[in-house]
């Protein structure tokens, strides 16, 4: 069981060619990182998996569990057990967090059966805390007027909420302070899981040395040019992206 | 005229001044509504939607003998509630001189059936919400007239009922005095032909005005919202789903005829199907009103091709030092919101629900916050 991105290619539509063949293997129970400069495409990686609308996949396949991720709309690969904390969580005016997350709980529940409103405020308010979010963000509108790290801890949390097999984590560290950092990453490390993986897309060590890498892979103008392992994120961190320059 | 014991000579001069005044502006605003022609298209506040064939159509309506008809109730008033009578010259003469947005014949009209409705003289904070109905399957033209006592919070709300086949043709006074706090909220429901004209006069309080309109064929708003006070703080919200072929004429002025005052106001629509939605609003300060905080924003969420948006904002300042913005947007859904909700496995008609119910429920968030 595993996520298999095979000679994925992919454009903005009717716009550049961002992803040039990219492949990947990520099986269930491993975490892997990507690292790689600015503009190299990772965020795009993301939401082509996750099925954007903004990008036409122009090549390749991608598989998670067997099951052909490209054919599946925007919600199903969700339910299929997908999920991506944006490098930008979106604020969604007037809708509640507590509303945002029990329509996503219940788009899970079999037919017939509703989401119990009482078990469901007990454990969206265990994961807040566990995250050190004040549980009055239940009530107000998704990310609307967040901080940049409060929208970066609300989308850990319904990571949490939904409990993904594969989770794509975009620069979650980026706009988190100290404190968060750790509270965020040993949230994540509780649910590593031999049934669940992660894909890390960081430009830094320090989350990675919370958050080990199993696989660490280097993205450049939309290919994969390096898989290595925890060293590749040492030398990136001494020596930047130079040795990229030979792959012009 | 009897004039009070101990009045000095230029008060009571003052007083006469007054009072000659009222009477030659009362007899100017007959003229007025002589002179008054009903709506067409050539008439700049009626232009778009085809609002004038329900203009005419209502026009029609008020000069037949149709008499004015429906059930008015008012609930947790006290006794701050009195029905309104056509013998009330005070509160006929209030609504002559009401300013409307177009509408002088109409309002002309509106004076010839004066005579039902209710007055909320409110002297004490409310409990609870005081609960005005109005309710009609033929016409009804009744007046409503608030008046807040300094100092006092009230929470008024307003429903109008048509059940399908009413219209009813409304006219709101709403006087708040110095540090009184008004919430009044308007609900017109299932009317084939709504029109409300409201004149809002603020003397120093808070009043924080909702409309929101369901389920009407043709619904046409005039809402004239005066500052006369420093410190006057005026909010006007609206939010609206409109669908099939409903039709929402909605036109605001934000006058502020002294500085050192705010107001506010954010109409929000989600247009679907064929359905239109006009804004024209307009903020106007005067020429000696400094230190004006004044905005103005109306925001429509379009989801249908076939839906139609006018919005024509707009700003008149004639004084310095004002801090005062008008904007407009019109689009359809957010894709990137629409993105989030489905990549979290909401289905994609949920969502859409979601966001375009988000859209409308971030008014009535600010609304009730204010
Ligand atoms: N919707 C889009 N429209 C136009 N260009 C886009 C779009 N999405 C991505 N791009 C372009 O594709 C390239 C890759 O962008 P992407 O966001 O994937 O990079 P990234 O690797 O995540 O960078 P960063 O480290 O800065 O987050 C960039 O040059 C970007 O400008
Ligand atoms: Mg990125």
């Amino acid at each position: 069981m595993s996520l298999i991105i095979k000679d994925l290619s992919a454009r903005v539509k009717d716009g550049a060619q961002i992803l040039n063949g990219i492949n990947l293997e990520i099986p269930k129970g491993e975490v892997h990182a990507i690292m790689g400069p600015n503009g190299s495409g990772k965020s795009t990686l993301s939401k082509v998996l996750c099925g954007h609308p903004d990008y036409e996949v122009t090549g390749g396949s991608a598989e998670l569990d067997g099951q052909d991720l490209l054919a599946m709309s925007v919600d199903e690969r969700s339910r299929a057990g997908l999920f991506l904390a944006f490098q930008y969580p979106v604020e969604v005016p007037g809708v509640t967090n507590a509303n945002f997350m029990r329509a996503a709980l219940q788009a899970r529940m079999p037919k017939g059966e509703t989401v119990d409103a009482v078990d469901f405020y007990k454990t969206m308010r265990n994961k807040m805390a566990a995250l050190g979010m004040d549980t009055k963000f239940t009530a107000r509108a998704v990310n609307e007027g967040f901080s940049g790290g409060e929208k970066k801890r609300n989308d850990i949390l319904q990571m949490m909420m939904l409990e993904p097999s594969y989770a794509i984590l975009d620069e979650t560290d980026s706009g988190l302070d100290v404190d968060a950092l750790r509270i965020v990453s040993d949230g994540v490390n509780a649910m590593r899981a031999p049934f669940r993986s992660f894909l890390v897309i960081t430009h830094y060590k320090r989350l990675l040395d919370y958050i080990k890498p199993d696989v660490v892979h280097v993205l450049y103008k939309g290919r994969i040019v390096r898989t290595a392992g925890y060293e590749m994120v040492e030398h990136i961190e001494k020596n930047g992206f130079d040795f990229l320059k030979s792959e012009e | 005229m009897d004039f009070p014991q101990n009045m000095s000579m230029e008060e009571a001069f003052a007083l006469a001044e007054a009072e000659a005044k009222l009477k030659q502006v009362l007899k100017e605003s007959t003229v007025r509504f002589e002179n008054a022609v009903i709506p067409n298209r050539l008439n700049e506040d009626w232009r778009f939607g085809r609002p004038h064939k329900h203009a005419v159509a209502l026009a029609e309506l008020l000069q037949s003998d149709t008499p004015s008809q429906g059930e008015a109730t008012v609930q947790h008033a006290g006794d701050a509630a009195v029905p309104v009578t056509s013998e009330d010259d005070d509160l006929r003469q209030t609504e002559m001189l009401m300013p409307t947005i177009g509408s002088d014949a109409l309002l002309g009209m509106h004076l010839k059936r004066f005579g039902s409705g209710y007055a909320l003289y409110i002297e004490e904070d409310t409990k609870e919400p005081i609960l005005l109905t109005y309710k009609t399957d033929t016409l009804y033209t009744p007046s409503t007239f608030i008046m807040l006592a300094p100092g006092v919070k009230a929470h008024v709300i307003e429903q109008h009922y048509g059940n399908e086949k009413g219209t009813i043709f409304a006219t709101r006074n709403i006087q708040v005095a110095e540090g009184a706090e008004l919430k009044v909220e308007l609900q017109p429901y299932g009317c084939a032909r709504c029109m409300v004209i409201t004149n809002i006069q603020n003397m120093g309080g808070k009043v924080v005005h909702y409309t929101h309109h369901f389920a009407c064929d043709w619904a046409r708003e005039e809402t004239v919202a005066e500052i006369y006070t420093p410190g006057a703080d005026n909010q006007l919200f609206s939010a609206n789903n409109l669908i099939c072929n409903q039709v929402l004429d909605q036109h605001t002025r934000q006058i502020h005829h002294v500085g050192g005052a705010t107001s506010n106001l954010l109409y929000k629509n989600v247009v679907d199907d064929t359905a239109t939605g006009i804004f024209a609003g307009n903020i106007y300060v005067a020429p000696c009103a400094h230190n004006t905080d004044a905005y103005q924003s109306n925001r429509n969420m379009l989801l249908s091709e076939k839906a139609t948006i006018h919005s024509l904002p707009g700003l008149e300042i004639l004084a310095d030092k004002v801090r005062c913005s008008h904007g407009s947007a019109s689009a359809p859904m957010d894709e990137e919101q629409l993105f989030y909700l489905l990549s979290r496995g909401i289905p994609r008609d949920e969502a859409l629900a979601l966001v375009s119910h988000g859209f409308l429920q971030d008014v009535v968030d600010k609304f009730e916050r204010s």
